[in-house]
């Protein structure tokens, strides 16, 4: 339990409160809206942080946890502080996105079905579809979208580390 | 292909962050329109035009309007921009390039059943989607034409923008609603129906974004032009998704109806790779694999049903000959283990046994009696699963065995080759 | 003066047997009142149906697809059968995929339905992946947790819920193949909010919930 929490800075901590003041008794329907918001300030859900969430909606604990299970963009575990995802599916397969996630792997050294690096700056993902099959192969980092890439922006888009 | 876009007129030439822009390329006549002729005429307009649904399960939209407006309130509009259909992005382009025509189109359809309080439901992976939408329904809120009046008129209507958190099974209705109720995105019992049992209990008119957006030019020009377009039995123009190996991937804003040959040589440019045409799949991966002896195929909805295909959501993804077929099918059995949702038997035990036949073929491993049992698995999932993910997660897979010519004492597929490896060299 | 009840009788066919019966019953009712059984897994009489194992589907005339008997309701002239052979196939498949998953050693009722549709789970082979969840889950004086047994039939998660005790302590882990019953963050029983009511190990039908006492026998009988 301990090495699952988070040490957030008085900042996040501030803009968390800030948060769960404006969700006060909202209730079950804004779950998943405050799960967003939250996890953009801490970037992913430990045991304290969803307690408190539970606590302001007025949510039964496990329904919040068995939530964030469901969905793939809610974290329940550490993450990178940037994630990136790389659709693999049908139309991006077929514009070579296996040579895109074996260039992604080897550059931030985690296997090709993904993981996080070691010093924990980067999560690389396999993801479903992204719904950008025109201008395939596509990836996200974050929020920011990148569409027909090659094996050799790869290095680039990861900035200059190794 | 004489054909002027109607859907997608105003992408690229609106600005779509700006409300007065979206005035300025004749935004919300169409809602002025609506309130001219009253709730009932709307709803005749959508039945007597034969809207089918256009997220790809093509249910008569008109048959849905009539049915919320006549139930009591509370009652609730919400659009279906969930899309997670892969190889489908027409609603991310809509939502980016004519955020407001989505608004506009939530608008009409929520004073024509009635409702007061609207959702609009948006992938989580579309961010830039989420942030425009919401920018148009705030920059509607400000202008004082939601809330309390839409447009001019006296009528409270609020819109909620709700971002999904990557589930594919929230495409489909009534997991739609869970999701929104702050739930796992599991499926519900049918019937009841969304029309008299849907969110939060309550009587619900759900729409896929396209479907909501024809609402625009319909009521503008009435049923007898929307049924010059395709034919009778599904009208109407069609937003259609090319991807895969062609020349010209992107959105075509066609009739309904248009040939496969004319989506792929005419508006797509042709075949790449070996540019001669293996194979297209049709839907998605929920959807069908159709051959080149099939390219007079008109893409409507009957059309389709007729030759055992599916239009689903407008999808067309080209494979040339050079395709590995197999690395195809492990993808789309693949993504189908990810998405189930594991509420139902079927579907939850029956997407993992798949992927694990479907895996042993793209291997060269299959074993004696192995495509009988995909056959039974495919079967028991399509037929007795709660929801459509189920239903249709094997319709990929047994087309591609059924039309590409499989041969289990090889374990190539005739129509495609050469086997795996070359097919990077190429890409 | 006639009872709006039998007015309103309607006829429906079960298995080539034509019969009058109330309407709005489910098909799992109508056809116990021609005689027909209809097996079921998930289903249990003081719990919401959720028709999550799909053993109840049946054949309805006219149906896309086949039907969950323990939900559906029967309609005027409905043309049900309960043991085609395309029934019988879905059932045997759907035996045949659990028990290749899940460990079904003390679930008797199940392993009787395997015996009468011919169900063989070695079909799906050595590599077939199973249901492991790392060992028995012993953290509390009263009962434990065995999910390699667990069919996720959800009634355990039912009667914590909105069923029966509204104690909310059971929910899930993941989805599809992989989804568990779980705890918020998977802490022991003692650290959440259950009350050690019971109800949830009455309501399991394969052992995966078990008293702590028969557990301790059982272990000690093996040794």
């Amino acid at each position: 339990m301990k090495d699952a929490t988070h040490t957030l800075t008085p900042q996040q901590l501030a803009a968390v409160e800030t948060v769960l003041a404006r969700y006060q008794g909202k209730g079950r329907s804004a779950l998943l809206p405050c799960l967003h918001e939250v996890q953009a300030i801490t970037g992913w859900l430990d045991p304290e942080i969803c307690a408190a969430i539970g606590q302001s909606l007025r949510v039964p604990l496990v329904q919040i946890h068995e939530v964030i299970e469901f969905y793939t963009l809610f974290y329940n575990r550490p993450v990178g502080r940037r994630i990136i995802r790389v659709c693999d599916d049908v139309p991006c397969y077929l514009a070579g996105s296996e040579a895109i996630i074996r260039a992604c792997a080897t550059r931030l050294r985690v296997d090709e079905g993904g993981g996080t690096t070691e010093d924990g700056a980067w999560t690389l993902e396999i993801h479903p579809c992204l719904g950008r099959c025109e201008q395939a192969p596509f990836l996200m980092i974050d929020d920011e979208g990148y569409g027909h890439v090659t094996p050799e922006q790869i290095a680039d888009l990861l900035g200059g580390k190794p | 292909m004489s054909y002027r876009p109607i859907l997608t007129a105003r992408i690229g030439k609106v600005d779509p962050t700006s409300l007065d822009d979206y005035v300025a390329h004749g935004g919300f006549q169409a809602l002025k329109r609506a309130l001219a002729l009253g709730p009932d005429a709307i709803i005749d307009i959508v039945t007597q035009a034969n809207v089918l649904g256009r997220g790809g399960a093509a249910f008569p939209a008109g048959i849905k309007w009539k049915a919320v407006s006549t139930e009591p309130g509370p009652k609730y509009v919400v659009a279906n921009a969930d899309e997670s259909e892969p190889g489908t992005f027409k609603d991310r382009i809509i939502m980016e390039g004519d955020p407001f025509s989505l608004v506009e189109g939530v608008i009409i359809a929520s004073y024509a059943v009635g409702a007061h309080q609207a959702y609009i439901y948006i992938r989580g992976e579309y961010p830039l989607a989420i942030t425009r939408v919401q920018n148009a329904v705030d920059a509607c809120y400000q202008a004082g034409m939601l809330g309390e009046r839409i447009l001019d008129r006296r009528y409270p209507l609020d819109i909620e923008v709700r971002r999904g958190a990557g589930a594919y099974i929230c495409g489909e209705e009534t997991a739609l609603f869970e999701s929104i109720e702050g739930k796992r995105g599991f499926p519900r019992i049918k019937p009841p129906f969304p029309t008299q049992v849907g969110l939060f209990g309550r009587p619900t008119l759900i729409n896929n974004v396209e479907t909501l957006i024809n609402a625009l030019p319909l009521v503008q020009h009435g049923p007898d032009w929307f049924r010059t377009m395709g034919p009778l039995d599904s009208p109407g123009p069609k937003l259609y998704c090319l991807s895969g190996r062609i020349r010209r991937p992107g959105l075509v804003e066609a009739p309904m109806g248009t040939t496969l040959y004319d989506l792929i040589y005419n508006y797509g440019g042709g075949v790449t790779g070996s540019g001669e045409l293996g194979g297209v799949l049709l839907g998605g991966a929920a959807g069908t694999f159709v051959t080149a002896d099939d390219l007079d195929v008109f893409m409507d909805f009957g059309s389709l049903r007729e030759i055992d295909a599916a239009l689903g959501s407008g999808v067309v993804i080209v494979f040339d000959t050079s395709v590995d077929m197999k690395a195809v099918l492990r993808r789309i059995a693949r993504f189908f283990a990810h998405e189930s949702c594991g509420k139902c038997y079927p579907c939850q035990l029956g997407t993992q046994r798949q992927l694990e036949i479907i895996e042993r073929l793209a291997a060269d491993r299959l074993r004696p009696g192995d495509l009988q049992l995909l056959s039974e698995v495919g079967q028991t999932m399509t037929d007795a699963s709660i929801c459509g993910l189920g239903q249709t997660a094997h319709s990929a897979i047994r087309t591609a065995l059924k039309r590409f010519d499989f041969d289990p004492s090889t374990g190539h597929f005739a129509r495609f080759g050469p086997p795996s490896g070359v097919q990077e060299a190429l890409a | 003066m006639t009872t709006p009840s039998h007015n309103n009788r309607i006829w429906i066919t079960i298995d080539g047997r034509s019969l009058q019966v109330p309407p709005d019953i489910t098909i799992r009712e109508a056809a116990a009142l021609a005689g027909v059984e209809i097996p079921t897994i998930c289903y249990h009489d003081a719990l919401t149906p959720n028709a999550v194992c799909r053993i109840c589907v049946v054949e309805w005339r006219g149906a896309r697809t086949l039907v969950p008997a323990c939900v559906a309701r029967v309609a005027d002239n409905a043309i049900i059968q309960t043991n085609s052979r395309r029934v019988r196939t879905a059932r045997r498949t759907l035996l045949e995929m659990l028990a290749s998953a899940v460990d079904l050693s003390q679930a008797p009722e199940i392993q009787a339905m395997m015996q009468e549709y011919d169900a063989d789970p070695d079909r799906f082979g050595p590599e077939a992946r199973r249901r492991e969840t790392g060992g028995v889950k012993d953290d509390n004086p009263f009962y434990v947790r065995d999910y390699d047994k667990c069919i996720l039939c959800w009634r355990c998660v039912q009667v914590c819920a909105e069923d029966v005790q509204h104690t909310f302590a059971l929910g899930f882990n993941h989805r599809g193949f992989d989804t568990e019953i779980a705890t918020f963050f998977n802490l022991g029983m003692k650290e959440t909010t259950c009350v050690f009511c019971g109800n949830c190990v009455g309501v399991c039908p394969t052992g995966a919930l078990k008293g702590k006492r028969l557990y301790e026998l059982e272990l000690r009988g093996d040794s």
